[in-house]
């Protein structure tokens, strides 16, 4: 938290430590909430706030919390979800890196409300580097009396233990986040049963996205209802939208839910370089069907997404400029996909490869409209026949590369 | 022919088992530990694992190989893990790359001759607003360009 | 105890009741609608990977997998729309993209699921330009199975069952993506004694074994029930075998044995041990009377037997008790200890009545019994109190019956030939070849179980009654045969019993 709570993400690279964040009013959010809060009024204060999963799947958080089984004499988890692996998007990275104690404060309270006395953060491999920070504000924490066994005095306690994955996009779904964190292959679950109540070592779990916890301590520092009005209806808060690709200012901005995606890009980004122009826009990560120049001036929150036929996902904005051509976008994505898919279920496993090996030989020696066709009905054969939602993060991506660019398309592979 | 860490490794690799409620969780902590020794993991080294955790070897191996960040062979001195998703591919990753296997005279997975480095390609490494990126022994660059990834490579090779 | 509460749903239709906590699967099955399926099956774990089992659930936006979906009161299930089929027939489309055109020379063809599945829900023609994965064809993975890298659809069948039955998890999935695959650790092979019901489950032909590699047909074999009677389990089995075409005219083999289920005794395995019991039906088999261990030519049954029971007269009634030893065996079905107590005890007054089986091996904590014979407890039931002869009980008769070659499992050969030096006359009933032979006077080739019908009770006293499997090999005769016409030839001589 900065400037009071107000952002969740400090502009500069240098309040990270535990006695800046504490002169922000850092963790009297979780001491309101330790000592004269019950756990179910934290839930319902989340809830009041509609935050929604700042993963990529949008889930309401307050929601999530409330599947856990209430009472029970076993164990339960938190598991931070750190895997950020969706093209186009860094902000995780920047709250580790900027404000790893809203992080830490936001799991405090989730952890609470729901009766956790254990938390995993699962890092990415690749953020070895990256959660060094982490690593020491949870040390300043524990040192504080913020983390600990008797956190600010009360009785309450959290541990928080940092894990490292190795490698794996798939591990960012939440099962095979699970499975990962067990020692196994990232393979995800069948559902149900669901993590809320067969979760971590077949206990209750909740998973949530680092933006989404990091943002909890402005819900119960400034109220539900604040946090409700700076969005829109049905999706509260601000989001750390990130922009890259083909614009003059890439980077992470902290804007309202709700923002027009055209007023990001261009206002906030700076829009494309000098004597370019936006072909396409990838809207929430490389999993969110393109849009077209003229579909951008849609507002970033869920429903409005969903509507346009894409998603809000991880609010990783790629701007796409005009001298790209469409089939470089649609191998790069192809290749993705075959390259993370866990190879746990057919329709995946065979399909994403079958599509890449089709765009690489139409880019090798062209082909015809048939192709084009082929890999829309390969696309139709994953989307929705999958263990998990890798496939329609697959399918709707390639789908609407193939159908929006169709004429570039073929142009460029009837030779 | 057996195998055991250092000291310092199996130190820590008590302390990191110690963490969880159950010894088969550490196993990647476990294995990044291992590597991080001895650059890479070897067959004796999965059965060492395999037995310090309870879980028999075929299980490290199906995790071993599941993740990329893994190496099961002898690596270069240095890695270089470069980025060629989408923000990056915009931003000319493919030139970068080319420029890369030009100049080391190996392609994506290989190591140099002389074992100074091993050549990775990577799917978004969360790094975009620096695109075009790398990471160097997971130290992240960029955005870089022609002569800056010219000058690195210039800089890795005089550390023989 | 979970569930005993009923739930009514209905499934194409049909009101179907079932426990809760059933997924739909199983109850569509048990209502008669079979839902086509690749990963699941009932005794394993649930994984959810081949998409084949997909249904139709009303209220719901997506087709549901129908082997982790569990039936709700009031659900409405749909497994035959026209979303369904295009499902089916997409899942087999991706399978037969990456599945080499085996079938010529796959074992499985016959009765492979993706053959049948194609048949029935599929029938589309191969997209599929790209080249496909080329992997290893032939990489022995342990026990004498093969894999087929291939062929195998990733069902993770194999590496379920070791995990959660056979408890030994040789298996693994290395790699990721499309370059998965199934494989060992180096060189620690499958190495448990489940191993061949690797073979039964896998739905393709990945895992094959090299006992029936290139040996038939599936489509030749006659599959026959029986029980299987190395153990006292007693565990369901199937014996496969060929008959005439495509053999030459009168030739029968027995190709396999596989597993048949009953939940009340084996569930849906069997051991090794019993699947080696292929061999046990066709090797070392002698099928032609001899006398001192070499066939004679012209030598009649009725003749052969006619010597028995001529043995059996020439002594005096009440020296019999004394005279005349019978070794038998725990192989021997019900009917036929009923037969030879009748005989034996109640009508020739025997006392020198007794058992030799196979030498006991230790139970495997599964389905193996420690004791290597399928009816111990039938002999019990027919009133034997069973033991081991000493040798010097059988050498002091003048008359010795043997069935079966156990005696030389306990007893080594030269003992055996001092022994039955000084018995008159010397009579073995036994299946195979064995050192026995040459110290009987005459040997009579008798059938083996799965050649019989009968019944055994198994170890937890179940009672199991079965027909025969596969033809007699020509010239034996089983157990019960000559026994009962033992018995007619003696009936005049035998003390009681009545006169046939």
């Amino acid at each position: 938290m900065s400037e009071n709570g107000i952002r969740l993400l400090p502009l500069d690279d240098d309040s990270w430590r535990l006695e800046a964040y504490l002169r922000q009013g850092g963790y009297e959010a979780a001491r309101k909430v330790l000592t004269s809060m019950a756990p179910r009024e934290v839930v319902g204060e989340v809830c009041a706030a509609v935050l929604r999963g700042r993963g990529g799947a949008g889930f309401p958080a307050g929601m999530k919390w409330s599947f856990v089984p209430q009472g029970g004499t076993g164990p339960k988890y938190l598991c931070v979800n750190a895997d950020e692996g969706e093209p186009g998007t860094f902000k995780d990275r920047l709250v580790l890196r900027r404000a790893p104690h809203a992080l830490l404060e936001g799991m405090l309270i989730t952890a609470f409300a729901v009766g956790i006395r254990t938390a995993f953060i699962y890092v990415r491999g690749e953020y070895a580097r990256v959660s060094e920070r982490l690593v020491e504000a949870i040390a300043e924490a524990r040192s504080a009396g913020y983390l600990g066994p008797r956190v600010l005095g009360t009785d309450f306690g959290l541990d928080v233990i940092v894990h490292h994955g190795a490698g794996a996009y798939i591990c960012g779904e939440e099962t095979a986040l699970l499975e990962s964190l067990e020692g196994r292959r990232g393979q995800p679950r069948v559902k149900p049963p669901f993590p809320a109540s067969v979760g971590l070592f077949r206990s209750p779990t909740v998973i949530n996205n680092v933006e989404t916890l990091a943002a909890i301590p402005q819900i119960l520092a400034r109220g539900a209802a604040w946090f409700l009005g700076r969005g829109v209806a049905k999706d509260g808060g601000t989001r750390l939208f990130g922009v890259s690709g083909a614009v003059r200012r890439p980077g992470v901005y902290e804007l309202p839910v709700g923002t027009p995606l055209r007023q990001i890009i261009d206002v906030h980004a700076g829009g494309p370089p000098e004597g370019r122009s936006v072909k396409a826009v990838v809207p929430g990560g490389l999993s969110a069907p393109v849009l077209r120049p003229d579909e951008i001036d849609v507002p970033m929150d869920f429903d409005s997404l969903s509507r346009s036929g894409s998603m809000l996902g991880s609010a990783g904005i790629i701007v796409i400029p005009d001298d790209t051509p469409m089939l470089d976008v649609l191998h790069v994505t192809a290749r993705f996909y075959a390259h993370e898919s866990c190879g746990k279920c057919a329709p995946c496993r065979i399909g994403t490869s079958w599509i890449l090996k089709t765009v690489q030989r139409l880019r090798r020696s062209g082909g015809s409209p048939a192709d084009l066709d082929l890999i829309l009905g390969l696309a139709d054969g994953i989307r929705g026949r999958t263990l998990c939602p890798f496939g329609d993060a697959a399918a709707l991506p390639i789908r609407a590369i193939v159908t929006k660019f169709r004429d570039e398309l073929e142009r460029a592979v009837v030779r | 022919m057996s195998y055991t860490p250092s000291p310092a490794a199996l130190e820590k690799i008590e302390g990191t088992i110690a963490l969880y409620p159950e010894s088969s969780a550490a196993l990647l902590p476990v294995l990044h530990i291992l590597q991080g020794e001895a650059g890479f993991i070897s067959k004796d080294a999965e059965i060492w694992a395999a037995a310090k955790l309870g879980l028999r070897p075929v299980r490290v191996r199906e995790a071993l190989s599941f993740y990329t960040m893994f190496k099961r062979a002898p690596a270069g001195r240095t890695t270089l893990l470069v980025c060629r998703n989408l923000s990056c591919a915009l931003a000319g990753a493919d030139d970068i790359l080319g420029l890369i296997r030009e100049k080391l005279g190996i392609g994506p997975g290989e190591t140099t001759p002389d074992g100074a480095i091993t050549l990775v390609t990577a799917e978004c490494l969360g790094h975009c607003d620096h695109a075009p990126c790398l990471q160097v022994d997971g130290v992240d660059h960029g955005p870089v360009t022609r002569e800056t990834v010219a000058a690195l490579i210039e800089e890795l090779q005089a550390h023989v | 105890m979970s569930g005993t509460k009923r739930v009514e749903l209905t499934i194409d239709g049909l009101k179907v009741q079932a426990v809760e906590r059933t997924s739909i699967l199983k109850a569509a099955e048990q209502a008669g609608v079979v839902i086509p399926h690749f990963c699941y099956h009932p005794a394993l774990e649930v994984e959810g990977n081949c998409r084949m089992c997909v249904v139709e659930i009303e209220g719901l936006p997506k087709l549901e997998p129908s082997c982790s979906a569990l039936v709700r009161e009031g659900l409405v299930v749909r497994t035959s729309t026209e979303r369904v089929r295009e499902a089916r027939k997409d899942v087999l489309a991706f399978l037969l993209a990456e599945h080499p055109l085996d079938c010529p020379i796959c074992d499985k063809a016959g009765e492979c699921r993706l053959q049948d599945y194609y048949d029935r829900h599929g029938l589309t023609a191969s997209r599929m330009v790209e080249p496909r994965e080329r992997r290893e064809k032939k990489l022995p993975i342990g026990r004498g199975l093969i894999l087929d890298r291939e062929r195998c659809v990733l069902c993770t069948r194999c590496v379920r069952f070791l995990r959660q039955i056979a408890g030994t998890g040789e298996l693994g999935v290395f790699e990721r993506g499309l370059r998965s695959e199934v494989g060992i650790f180096e060189e620690a092979h499958v190495d448990n004694g489940y191993s061949g019901n690797l073979v039964d489950i896998c739905p393709v032909g990945a895992i094959t074994a090299e006992d029936f590699r290139f040996k038939t047909r599936a489509w030749f074999l006659a599959r026959k029930p029986s029980v299987c009677p190395h153990c006292g389990r007693g565990c369901a089995v199937t014996v496969e075998s060929v008959s005439g075409y495509p053999l030459a005219g009168g030739e029968r083999r027995v190709y396999r044995i596989t597993a048949r289920e009953n939940p009340a005794v084996n569930g849906f395995w069997i051991c090794d041990l019993g699947r080696d019991g292929r061999r046990d039906i066709d090797e070392g088999r002698h099928a032609r009377l001899m006398k001192a261990g070499a066939p004679v030519a012209g030598l009649s049954w009725q003749t052969a037997l006619a010597d028995v029971a001529a043995a059996i007269r020439t002594v005096p009634g009440p020296e019999r008790s004394a005279r005349i030893a019978v070794v038998l065996n725990g192989r021997l079905t019900c009917e036929e200890l009923a037969l030879a107590k009748g005989l034996f005890v109640a009508g020739l007054g025997l006392s020198k009545v007794y058992f030799a089986d196979p030498t006991p091996g230790s139970a495997d904590g599964m389905l193996l019994t420690a004791e290597r014979l399928p009816n111990a407890r039938g002999v019990l039931e027919a009133g034997f109190a069973p033991r081991l002869p000493a040798l010097g009980e059988i050498a002091a008769a003048d008359v010795l019956l043997v069935f079966g070659t156990y005696l030389s499992e306990h007893f080594a050969e030269e003992a055996l030939a001092r022994a039955w030096a000084g018995i008159r006359s010397k009579f073995l009933f036994s299946a195979h070849a064995g050192p026995l032979d040459r110290l009987a006077d005459i040997v009579f080739p008798v059938a083996v179980p799965a050649e019989k019908s009968g019944t055994y009770i198994n170890v937890d006293g179940t009672r199991q009654t079965f027909a025969q499997a596969v033809k007699p090999v020509a010239g034996v005769a089983a157990e019960g045969a000559i026994l009962a016409g033992l018995a007619n030839s003696l009936a005049p001589d035998a003390g009681g019993g009545d006169a046939r």
